[in-house]
């Protein structure tokens, strides 16, 4: 069996693309189980997946702990503890990421032991659609590649599962399309089966009553909104055309998170250390007076500037 | 006889009076509005400091009192039945934020069909919400009993909110005397609320049963609360020796009438405990060696007070106010699955199932579970669910249905 974990924000298309190779592998006539794990919040949020592959009847279930493949879609998760991308990460374990950086300047960047393959798939994604849109098929082909998983699985697994979001034709085509270009750039690493060894076994412990400070569920940390910031989860930032805008107030009041404010002049402020990208005001404004830019180097750029 | 003539329902008031909480968030429902009616009233005459409001729902009021409690105010407030019901998803959530405020329930079936009288089906359903209840059976009960559920949910080995339950009309609408106990008393045996985990504040946001994505910080967190819920029967103890030092009652998690040398126990809860009293003196008249256990704090379930009072007894009945269509009784459950690993447990076990929507449980009844017990004893073979039914109730009916279907041939 060869388990793989998808890691990426909310809306990235990471549980699409643990569908895609669960689908791609069951067409191949593998057994396959794929789980994703979210929580309450959505888009942006640190999301994960995981597939399970292999010739023998799944005895497993639920996240994978120990994988034999992670795949992470933004390299912004790397440094954002609650994601917790390398856990379960041994020398053996295969790291795919989702970067402008090369594979070795990834694995030194990002101080990842064993074997790092590194693509951008963003920037492939943005030149075939011309617009940031989830990478579940560019996520979902690296992974099949990687698995050793044939192209034409991938193909049929990427247009049955667009076709069950609902995706019209011609863009699912076009996904296609892209789901084959990164099938065949992403570097090679081939990913080993998980070792079969027994788990030893796990001693019970049974926690004490401890006072309610500590023994009931209470966080007056930084955790809460407004103080916990939230700007780390974008993967692109809505940014003002200053000259385009015609103080219509309309990114004001579609923004789900009220990070919008407008100064006395009618323009919109963006409070960047809450905003998560989700893009509904770029939508909404109706003179293209915001516009999506990507986050170059992760997760913290964003205060730089 | 001391006291004066109180309802139930006016001593459950004066319980959330003298205990001097700060707000009361309330929603009216028969046949708890009495209580509500009667708290609005001192509020607002000055009589009570509290600060009380009259909120669109028992949803809306169960997730103010929790909200107002994490501030770290004394919070009362009360329902019934369906009002229960429908506070039903954030007893779970005032439970988990531990939070010690106190509701007390008046029992009222539940629909359908609809009545206003009462069984436990509505009290028994929150059993499981992380709620300690307390089932009293008299209105002197409801009103000390109020005060201890403060003591105990304060406790900081507990935080955890109580239900005081008493039952529609047999406690609710019926007087008898009731003993205001002396404030300044109260006030030494409840002191001040300082919670030291609470305080919601505007100034200082912080969150409360937040969200733990992951089954290993929630399984810490729900098994935080079964050990302070486990807590609190040492917890009641202590407040127990305490309120019988300062008013000279005596309330224990359970209660037993003429145990010592009882070969057959009957096991009750709430105000027709007091009609089981009469059933066990009526039987011993006759020469029969019966008893009566009253469970009285049913949440945490207090088990080892129940195996010391029922081992090695003959038979043990179960009267069950409730209901569970396609079980039977609630409480025997609970009973039956207490004494199993005790090697003296008795050798039988009989379930009846009595007072639905209020339906008296007559002498004869009584009579019937006594024989009953008695049988099974001697068989070594418990029996049940039985329905307490009489052929005369059966007749009854019968005639109402006759009239329903005429009514109908009518139209």
């Amino acid at each position: 069996m060869r388990s793989i974990r998808f890691h990426g924000r909310g809306g990235q298309g990471a549980k699409t693309a643990s569908r895609i190779v669960g689908t791609a592998a069951f067409l191949e006539g593998l057994t396959a189980q794929d789980s994703p794990l979210y929580g309450a919040e959505r888009r942006g949020a640190p999301v994960s997946a995981s597939t399970r592959i292999g010739r023998e009847p799944i005895r497993e279930r639920g996240l994978i702990l120990q994988p034999d493949l992670i795949i992470i879609a933004d390299e912004s998760l790397i440094d954002d503890s609650s994601a917790r991308v390398l856990d379960g990460l041994s020398e053996r374990t295969a790291v795919f990421v989702n970067t402008a950086l090369g594979s070795e300047q990834a694995r030194d960047r990002f101080r990842i032991p064993g074997r790092v393959t590194a693509l951008d798939l963003t920037d492939m994604t943005l030149r075939q659609f011309g617009k940031p849109v989830a990478l579940s098929a560019p996520l979902g082909a690296v992974a099949c590649r990687l698995l050793g998983l044939k192209a034409e699985s991938l193909r049929a697994a990427v247009a049955g599962e667009l076709a069950d979001l609902g995706l019209p034709e011609a863009v699912i085509e076009r996904n296609l399309a892209l789901a084959a270009s990164c099938y065949e750039s992403v570097p090679l690493v081939p990913v080993e089966e998980t070792a079969g060894a027994m788990p030893a076994p796990v001693p019970l412990w049974t926690p004490v009553y401890e006072p309610p400070t500590v023994g009931s569920a209470r966080i007056s940390a930084s955790a809460n909104s407004p103080l916990h910031e939230t700007g780390g989860w974008r993967t692109f930032r809505p940014v003002l055309v200053p000259d385009k805008c015609n103080g219509c107030w309309l990114c004001f009041v579609y923004c789900p998170d009220g990070v919008i404010s407008m100064t006395k002049d009618d323009l919109p402020l963006i409070d960047y250390d809450h905003c998560k990208g989700c893009q509904i005001c770029v939508q909404e404004c109706p003179t293209k007076a915001l516009v999506a830019e990507r986050e170059q180097e992760g997760a913290g750029t964003w205060r730089a500037k | 006889m001391a006291g004066e003539m109180m309802t139930g329902n006016l001593a459950a008031a004066w319980g959330a009076r003298l205990a001097g909480v700060d707000y009361i968030p309330a929603f009216p429902i028969t046949p708890q509005t009495e209580i509500v009616e009667a708290l609005a009233e001192w509020c607002d005459c000055g009589a009570m400091p509290a600060r009380f409001v009259m909120m669109d729902s028992e949803h809306s009021m169960m997730t103010a009192a929790g909200a107002g409690a994490a501030t770290g105010a004394r919070v009362f407030t009360a329902t019934s039945s369906q009002g229960l019901l429908h506070a039903f998803e954030v007893l779970y959530s005032v439970a988990g934020w531990r939070v010690p405020l106190v509701l007390v329930n008046v029992s009222r079936a539940l629909a359908a069909p609809i009545t206003l009288e009462p069984d436990h089906n509505d009290v028994l359903a929150a059993r499981d919400a992380g709620f300690l209840q307390i089932h009293a059976e008299t209105c002197q009960e409801v009103l000390d009993s109020i005060l201890m559920a403060y003591r105990i949910a304060e406790d900081e080995r507990v935080m955890l909110p109580v239900l005081v339950n008493l039952d529609g009309f047999y406690l609710s609408f019926t007087r008898e005397p009731v003993i205001v106990p002396d404030p300044e008393k109260v006030a030494a045996f409840l002191p001040p609320f300082r919670p030291a985990h609470l305080g919601f504040k505007a100034s200082a946001p912080h969150a409360l049963g937040v969200a733990v994505l992951g089954g290993t910080p929630y399984t810490y967190f729900r098994h935080q609360m079964h050990l302070a819920a486990m807590n609190a029967l040492q917890v009641h103890r202590e407040a127990a020796a305490d309120f019988e030092r300062l008013f000279g009652r005596r309330y224990d998690v359970v209660e037993g009438y003429r145990l010592d040398d009882a070969e057959d126990v009957l096991v009750m809860s709430n105000a027709f405990a007091t009609k089981g009293r009469a059933a066990v003196d009526a039987a011993r008249a006759k020469g029969r060696r019966v008893g009566l256990l009253r469970l009285r704090v049913i949440r945490p379930w207090p088990a080892e007070a129940i195996v010391a009072a029922l081992r090695g007894r003959r038979a043990v009945g179960v009267l069950d106010q409730n209901l569970a269509p396609g079980l039977g009784g609630i409480l025997v459950q609970e009973i039956a699955a207490t004494l199993y690993h005790d090697p003296e447990r008795p050798k039988a076990i009989c379930s009846f199932i009595g007072g639905l929507g209020g339906k008296n449980i007559h002498e004869g009844e009584f009579d019937a579970i006594v024989a009953r017990m008695e049988q099974a004893g001697k068989a070594g073979r418990g029996e049940g669910p039985v329905l307490l039914y009489t052929e005369a109730e059966h007749r009854e009916m019968a005639q109402l249905q006759v009239l329903a279907s005429a009514s109908r041939a009518d139209r």
